[in-house]
């Protein structure tokens, strides 16, 4: 166990007392982070509530560009290993998804269960790199952004953009799916990219089967917005400085709020690795990190306590990416002497008694 | 501790109770009357003391109930937090739904609804609903694996051992199945499917799978019967779907989901899809009354805006049409998808006021209520916050008949509710709303309050009002413990979730591992759900098997 204040070592204890200080003084107090297993998410969300703080997550861009389509059109769906098993078409968006595990997987393989079983999976990209594997088709990007290719392919599927072009015969191929899963990463394709695609598959929808399939990084956002929208009824960014969970994400995005000097302090939650943030040394801070992290090291902040890593040095349940699903992961080696819940809740519980007394 | 609820009119229909009188309570359990000296003394007079509510049918947790929150931020509303629990105020929290059911006297409900693909989440979510039992139901149906060995022909005892696991590893109660093969169908482009439609690709139809998990449940033994959501919901003509469902079934143990929504005849034969629907309510409630292995719950509609969440995604497809706002999700999942269709039951529309009616007539109908379980299918047909105001519609003929003089005339014309004189007893409540529920999940240790129960009580002050008096219970105690007065929560105290204490055959379990590592390249232990994952200990309590 490792735990420093304001620069000296000490011990967990000390380092818990000092934080519930800190944060106890604090007027307008960010919770940020949050790339952990999901029990001390939930108790990070609960300190929040206490502290009436904002709530923010690591991987911000992708996740609200996702959530503000959701709210706003809606989504269909599917899963990693339906597209492996079902698709006999993908369309793979943008730059990003050629580095996530998925892709090879899915251009090796061909569908093996329903109507599609037994077919060769057409493999068609927007933006990616050129042709290369087999039945792999490139289509180019259009100069700007990636929302407006895929603003041109609704066009020319929906019959509003007329004749004979790369994206006309794209369309075609999209039609002709019997499976289609189109592949994207959110914060590369953005809001009003993923409001268009999610238009473009609905229209498809009219015909055949066609799906979206959004990646998720390396963060656990996607394991948070479900605790969080069970726990509060939103999803983040949530603040709870008014004594109820508001939902906003301009407003409480952590980075801005430091900026604009609205926050006063900040506790950073991550459990798992995750870049910290430039703006964490600027303000009264708590660093709440894996054991044996790069940020596990007396200048990470004010406060810094050392805590299990989910997987390694203690179970968690965690974001499953190839299951698409929350599941639990044991702890491999030794376990550690504090988890990251159990940190927080004795933050808490201080907070709690020094209000009742 | 020993507790004596006194002077009120206690309302048992088990126990054949409908006077005034005691109920005792020690450690947790209702005790038969002592000559010694109680600890503590509730006096009751002026009020009912009845057995907690249980809910059999509601949408309280899981990843389609996340997707509606976020698919409609705004559909409940949040308030400033008193003290006590921070997030029992924020509008569709699993605090708020555990508060909202025990205001109303309710101590337990089931998540009816759990992909077992996806069910740690699912109980993790449950977990976190505070004051009452849950429980949920694992669904199959749809999933590749079982639907692989019913077209291989592998026999009944492969079926049954899939079908244990499936609900040993998701921590299960019971076993549910909606639409059976309709996923797969619509996953592979048809568009609607009837009991004996051909699945495309597996050869198998809804039927084969159905009774393959009627079979597989009775011999398992689960207590809670297959808890079935029938083909063509919503459609004129269901009522063929429910009833031809109910003969298949050949006298095995069944319940039927939210039957208003099957109750739906045609009104012209010609034109079955386009001429509209009258209520095939009587004929419901005469195909179960002629059928003692059925139940059924209502799924009874109230007006206003809400969300439709359902693992239908046939028929959530279909529905997209109507969705209001115009904004939906549908996913296609490893096994069954899934869909949630935004919804509004127009106050006074005449489609919405015929469902009302019907959902009413199911209850006012029915000669058993303690096989008619009282949902709303929450939050299909509306919120299950609107259950006192619904009891109040069965009590009370005047209330009836001033909302209906409200409502466009299709209601008389087309369902018979107008007409019917029946006045529900607050006995024929309690069967509706404690022991048939109880009954149906086979939980012996509720719904009643005889020694031995369980000490989930709720005491209402007696009003005329029902909709009052149904809303805030003045007392409500869970396990013996105070949870509710006077409509407020006073212990933010934990339920335990319900889970099936089942054998799983290790050959099976070994089997299935092969399968699962080959199609998601993961095995049986990344769907597990173990005690490690859940933040606090003693979360699961187990039910046993039938004997």
């Amino acid at each position: 166990m490792a735990a420093w204040v304001k620069g000296g070592a000490t011990d967990a204890e000390t380092a818990i007392a000092a934080a519930a200080t800190l944060l106890a003084a604090a007027r307008a107090p960010v919770v940020a982070g949050l790339c952990a297993e999901l029990a001390a998410v939930r108790a990070a969300i609960h300190l929040a509530g206490t502290l009436g703080a904002s709530l923010d997550t690591a991987g911000a861009a992708g996740t609200y560009a996702e959530l503000g389509a959701l709210s706003r059109t809606g989504a269909m769906l599917t899963t990693p290993a339906e597209a492996l098993g079902r698709a006999d078409t993908v369309l793979v968006l943008g730059a990003a998804p050629w580095d996530a595990p998925i892709l090879p997987a899915l251009a090796a393989g061909a569908p093996t269960r329903g109507r599609a079983a037994g077919t060769e999976r057409a493999l068609l990209s927007i933006g990616g790199p050129g042709n290369g594997a087999t039945r792999h088709v490139a289509y180019p990007q259009e100069s700007g952004a990636l929302a407006l290719s895929v603003a041109h392919l609704r066009a020319f599927a929906k019959g509003h953009l007329a004749g004979e072009s790369a994206y006309a015969d794209l369309a075609r191929r999209l039609f002709a799916a019997q499976y289609g899963v189109a592949v994207y990463d959110p914060a590369e394709l953005g809001e009003l990219g993923i409001e268009m695609l999610q238009g473009l598959v609905k229209d498809l929808n009219e015909t055949t089967r066609f799906f979206t399939l959004p990646l998720s990084g390396p963060n656990q956002d996607r394991a948070v917005v479900q605790l969080s929208a069970w726990t509060t009824g939103q999803a983040p960014r949530l603040g709870f400085g008014r004594g109820l969970p508001e939902h906003d994400p301009w407003r409480f995005d952590s980075a801005r709020q430091v900026r604009a000097g609205e926050a006063d302090a900040a506790l950073w939650l991550a459990s798992l690795p995750s870049p910290r943030p430039d703006w964490l040394g600027r303000l009264p801070s708590v660093a709440i990190v894996g054991e044996g992290s790069p940020d596990a090291v007396a200048d990470a902040a004010e406060i810094v306590i050392a805590v299990g890593v989910p997987g390694e040095s203690t179970g968690g349940a965690l974001w499953n990416e190839g299951r698409a699903t929350v599941t639990y992961q044991p702890a491999t080696g030794a376990p550690a002497e504090l988890t990251a819940a159990d940190v927080l809740g004795r933050i808490r519980d201080r907070l709690t008694d020094q209000k009742g007394a | 501790m020993l507790t004596r609820i006194s002077g009120g009119r206690v309302v048992d229909p088990t126990a054949g109770r409908d006077a005034v009188g005691d109920v005792w309570i020690e450690d947790g359990r209702v005790v038969a009357p002592s000559e010694r000296q109680p600890d503590r003394t509730i006096d009751a007079t002026g009020c009912v003391v009845m057995a907690g509510g249980v809910e059999v049918h509601s949408h309280i947790a899981g990843g389609n109930v996340v997707l509606s929150r976020l698919l409609l931020p705004d559909l409940y509303v949040s308030e400033a937090a008193p003290e006590g629990h921070p997030f029992a105020h924020a509008g569709g929290s699993a605090a708020w739904i555990g508060a909202n059911y025990a205001r109303m006297g309710y101590t337990t409900a089931v998540e009816p609804a759990m992909p077992p693909v996806s069910a740690l989440s699912t109980q993790l979510e449950l977990a976190d609903i505070p004051l009452l039992d849950r429980a949920a139901l694992c669904v199959m149906g749809n999933d590749d694996h079982l639907l692989q060995l019913l077209r291989d022909r592998e026999g009944k005892a492969a079926v049954r051992d899939l079908v244990a696991l499936n609900v040993a590893t998701s921590r299960a109660l019971g076993v549910k199945c909606i639409n059976a093969g309709g996923a797969s169908a619509f996953k592979d482009g048809a568009l609607t499917l009837s009991l004996d439609d051909e699945i495309p690709t597996y050869g198998l139809s809804t039927r084969k799978i159905m009774t393959a998990l009627l079979d597989a449940v009775e011999e398992i033994g689960v207590p809670h019967p297959l808890h079935v959501h029938c083909n063509n919901l919503g459609l004129p003509g269901a009522d063929n779907s429910f009833v031809a469902t109910l003969e298949a079934a050949e006298g095995r143990r069944i319940h039927f989901a939210h039957a208003q929504f099957y109750a739906y005849g045609v009104v012209d034969p010609e034109n079955p899809m386009t001429g509209g629907f009258r209520s095939a309510a009587a004929r419901i409630t005469e195909a179960i009354e002629a059928h003692p292995n059925a139940t059924f719950d209502v799924g009874q509609v109230v007006f206003g805006q809400t969300v439709t969440i359902s693992l239908d995604i046939l028929r959530q497809f279909a529905g997209r049409k109507g969705a209001n706002p115009k904004k939906w999700i549908l996913t296609a999942g490893d096994a069954e998808g899934g869909g949630v269709v935004p919804f509004l039951y127009r106050p006074r529309g005449p489609t919405s006021s015929l469902q009302w009616a019907i959902g009413l007539e199911l209850m006012l109908l029915s000669r058993d209520p303690e096989r008619t379980i009282l949902t709303t299918d929450h939050p299909n047909g509306g919120p299950f916050t609107e259950y006192p105001r619904i009891i109040h519609l069965l009590m009370d003929k005047e209330a009836r008949d001033r909302e209906i003089a409200t409502l466009p005339k299709v209601v008389g014309e087309r369902s018979s509710l107008p007409g019917i004189e029946r006045e529900y007893t607050l006995s024929e409540i309690a069967q509706l709303t404690r022991s048939g529920p109880a009954k149906l999940l086979g939980l012996d240790d509720r719904g009643h309050l005889r020694a031995g129960a369980r000490a989930d009580v709720a005491i209402y002050r007696d009003d005329r009002d029902r909709t009052a008096m149904f809303s805030r219970a003045r007392l409500v105690l869970k396990d013996g413990v105070t949870i509710v007065e006077d409509g407020e929560v006073v212990d933010w105290r934990a339920g335990h979730t319900l889970e099936l204490s089942v054998e799983s055959d290790k050959a099976m379990a070994r089997r299935t591992d092969t399968y699962l590592q080959d199609r998601f390249g993961q095995g049986l232990a990344s769907f597990a759900v173990p005690d490690e994952a859940f933040p606090v200990a003693d979360v699961f309590e187990d039910v046993a098997c039938r004997a």
